[in-house]
């Protein structure tokens, strides 16, 4: 079954200059190999030709070493090939490349394989969702792309299958449902291949799912291990919730995580507790909103970093925790870097698994500030059934997923952000498995202090002081990129794939109007001796649902997915 | 059944009316094993109404045909299956908590009303003389399954 609504490549004119044909090399094509992905080509995905995984690395810095395209030169970026894909719901996966090989999903789990240099389509592949619901799906029908090893490239699905598919002919090899669809669970991210293993989270904060880290043998499927977010009675842990609730406690691990070779542990992201409204809840309600380190051979958690204790306002712990180093009043650290839903800037010591130091990068009110190194929340900016509070950031967050990228050479974090606040009151709840379980109504409004609905900014990681900041009156919703070009990239709201500055935050580069909003993250790759870069268009995903008074600025956004890759003439 | 029975005796009126009662009953029986026998909870006019509610506030993310698109549909097997186990109750407080989605709550208490009458509408349940209150909705253990 494929709906995917564009037999042919679509190429275009612009500017005059006819590109890809003539640009495209004609030797080898993709279908001629497919280099292998080893454990030790993973292990150094951050020098590799192509885009191995969804934040490039292990580390997850999201950083090119590829000058090709720089400061320089980077307004001479130019079209080399676009597909159509259509559909109009949100488009939110990075493309994964390895060799010619060019694999980017789509809403619903569609899977296409192109060539990378000629933007032929290879092979195309539906996930079956007929007798699917997408009954406990929050944000649009998503999904965040692949991951690959061996010859195999791997998807998990909103029905919570991880599939596992021959990457030359698209054929699949293996697949295994997790969970049962439409009760609580679903996936959309990308999965991350590591050892021999496929590991993958699941969504369902908002459905009271008990959410997990699952490894899986990537030859097999076979389930290696399973780890719960929230914690049994008897478990460490365990007694941070009310009896029983944490099986209804989410903790949803909804974005692929990152991996420290250097103390072997695998960092994962943990989502909200559920229901959303705390005061059902008393307690600490660990794991949720946390980042945990899980030992990789047994998902054996190891510690944990609490960025929200005993969360009400749906501050999910996701986004992407980076490894990177740093040196802070003038100590070096190797530190994670992740920028939370609840507006602050953590920087974390991988070795002491202690505080580095926090600051808020949006309007941050409901963590209200950290002592002994851990963070304490207003709490009269807690909702409850008869109180109705003003706070910040929204439930949206200071940002939502969009991934940061960090770049070693500026010692700089770029942040998409938003501009948001809310209103928030407990409403009462029932536990039904395949409806919400949220406890609460919420209205999102504009931040007081910023009427701007969004930004980019970087910070220097050695000092979490703000370097630059570009303002934007539409919520900035894309994820960011660096190369060693001196360059960031990212994508706005209203369909233009922007390449920075990396020092100075200047635009250097704007694309010509996309055919939709961007929310995705770009990539770029090399192939020969020509970088790539490239980037889904595709407006869609959480912020129009969820966004309250945000959604009338983004409404006007058209709608239907398209594939761009530039490169220089 | 036929009403041309005027010139027939009181008493075989009486007789044949009973043999409706009772044939009905049995067939209503019959469906209700088969279906859950559907009983009228709302009027007409609130399913008219809610409709033109659900354009309003719903259909962006639910399709103007309950069809789905970001949201769920909302109708048919997908929706309220057997194995989804909603009632009534169910779906009424949820949606008159958290629907719309960009502003939960927002609604005023009899539109909630009439959107829960357009779904009984929408997923095959009759539409009758009484008027759904909010005692009933959120009172209402009747199973949600589409017919
Ligand atoms: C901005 C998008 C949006 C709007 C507008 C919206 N919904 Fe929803 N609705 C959703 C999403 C997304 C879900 C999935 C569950 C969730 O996360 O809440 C949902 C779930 C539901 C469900 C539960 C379905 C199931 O199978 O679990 C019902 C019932 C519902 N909505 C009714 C309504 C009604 C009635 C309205 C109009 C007042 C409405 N919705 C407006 C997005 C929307």
């Amino acid at each position: 079954m494929t709906i995917i609504h564009a037999p042919h490549p679509r190429r275009r004119l612009w500017l005059g200059i006819a590109l890809a044909a003539t640009l495209a090399p004609v030797a080898a094509s993709a279908g001629a190999g497919y280099p292998a992905v080893t454990s030790a080509r993973l292990a150094k995905a951050a020098t590799d030709n192509g885009w191995l995984m969804f934040r490039r690395d292990y580390a997850g810095n999201s950083y090119a070493p590829f000058r090709q395209i720089n400061t320089r030169n980077v307004a001479g970026l130019t079209l080399a090939w676009s597909y159509r894909i259509g559909m109009k719901q949100g488009f939110e996966s990075s493309p994964i490349v390895n060799g010619r090989y060019l694999f980017v999903t789509t809403p619903l789990d569609h899977l296409i394989a192109f060539d990378a240099v000629t933007g032929k389509v290879l092979w195309t592949y539906a996930k079956n969702l007929a007798d699917t619901g997408l009954k406990t799906v929050c944000c649009d029908v998503v999904n965040r792309g692949v991951a690959l090893y061996g010859d195999n490239v791997y998807m998990a699905t909103l029905d919570n299958y991880v599939v596992a598919l021959n990457a030359r002919t698209g054929k699949v090899v293996w697949q295994k449902q997790l969970e049962p669809a439409d009760v609580g669970y679903a996936m959309t991210l990308a999965p991350l291949a590591l050892k021999g293993m496929v590991i993958v989270g699941t969504s369902g904060g908002e459905y009271g799912a008990r959410d997990f880290v699952e490894a899986l043998d990537a030859r097999t499927g076979r389930e290696l291990w399973r780890t719960y977010s929230t914690p049994a009675p008897g478990q460490p842990g365990g007694n941070t919730w009310p009896k029983g609730m944490y099986k209804t406690g989410g903790g949803s691990t909804w974005l692929t995580g990152t991996y420290d070779a250097s103390t072997n542990t695998l960092l994962w992201g943990v989502g909200n507790p559920g229901p959303w409204l705390a005061t059902l809840r008393p307690g600490k309600n660990l794991y949720t909103d946390s980042v945990e380190a899980l030992n990789p051979a047994t998902g054996r958690r190891k510690w944990y970093y609490q960025y929200t204790p005993h969360d009400s306002w749906d501050y999910d712990g996701v986004n992407t925790p980076v490894i990177t180093s740093l040196t802070y009043h003038g100590k070096r650290y190797q530190a994670i870097i992740h920028a939370d839903r609840n507006g602050w800037l953590y920087a974390i010591n991988l070795r002491t698994h202690k505080l580095i130091y926090a600051v808020r990068f949006a309007h941050a009110t409901s963590v209200a500030g950290f002592k002994d190194g851990l963070p304490y929340t207003n709490n009269a900016l807690r909702p409850t059934l008869t109180r109705q509070v003003f706070t910040c950031p929204s439930f949206l967050g200071g940002k939502n997923w969009w991934p940061v990228s960090v770049d070693p050479r500026t010692h700089m974090v770029y942040v998409p952000t938003i501009h948001t606040c809310m209103t928030m009151k407990g409403a009462p709840s029932f536990y039904k498995a395949g409806l919400p379980y949220l406890g609460e109504t919420f209205k999102v409004v504009h931040d007081p202090l910023d009427h701007n609905w969004g930004a980019l900014q970087a910070f220097d990681i050695d000092t979490g002081t703000r370097v630059w900041d570009h303002e934007s009156k539409l919520p900035w919703d894309a994820g960011a990129m660096s190369t060693a070009g001196g360059l960031v990239f990212s994508g706005t709201v209203n369909g233009h794939l922007l390449a920075f500055d990396a020092r100075t935050g200047r635009v250097l580069w704007r694309s010509p109007t996309l055919a939709s909003g961007i929310i995705a993250p770009p990539v770029t790759y090399r192939v020969g001796d020509r970088q790539y870069v490239a980037i889904l268009a595709g407006y869609g995903g959480g912020v129009p649902i969820w966004g309250g008074q945000m959604v009338k600025a983004v409404a006007h956004v058209p709608r239907g997915g398209e594939l761009y890759v530039f490169s220089l003439k | 059944m036929s009403s041309r029975s005027s010139k027939r005796s009181a008493g075989t009126r009486t007789l044949q009316a009973t043999a409706c009662a009772l044939l009905l009953t049995a067939l209503l029986a019959q469906r209700g094993e088969a279906a859950g026998a559907p009983p009228a909870l709302y009027t007409p006019a609130q399913a008219q109404q809610g409709h033109a509610v659900f354009e309003r506030h719903c259909a962006v993310c639910h399709g103007r045909h309950l069809e789905g698109g970001v949201g769920p549909a909302l109708t048919g097997g997908k929706f309220a299956s057997v194995k989804a186990g909603f009632t009534v109750q169910q779906i009424f407080e949820f949606l008159s908590v958290d629907m719309p989605a960009d502003a939960p709550g927002s609604l005023t208490a009899r539109q909630y009303l009439e959107l829960m009458a357009f779904l009984l509408q929408q997923n095959g349940y009759p539409a009758g003389k009484t008027t759904l209150t909010a005692r009933i909705a959120s009172g209402s253990t009747v199973a949600l399954v589409y017919r």
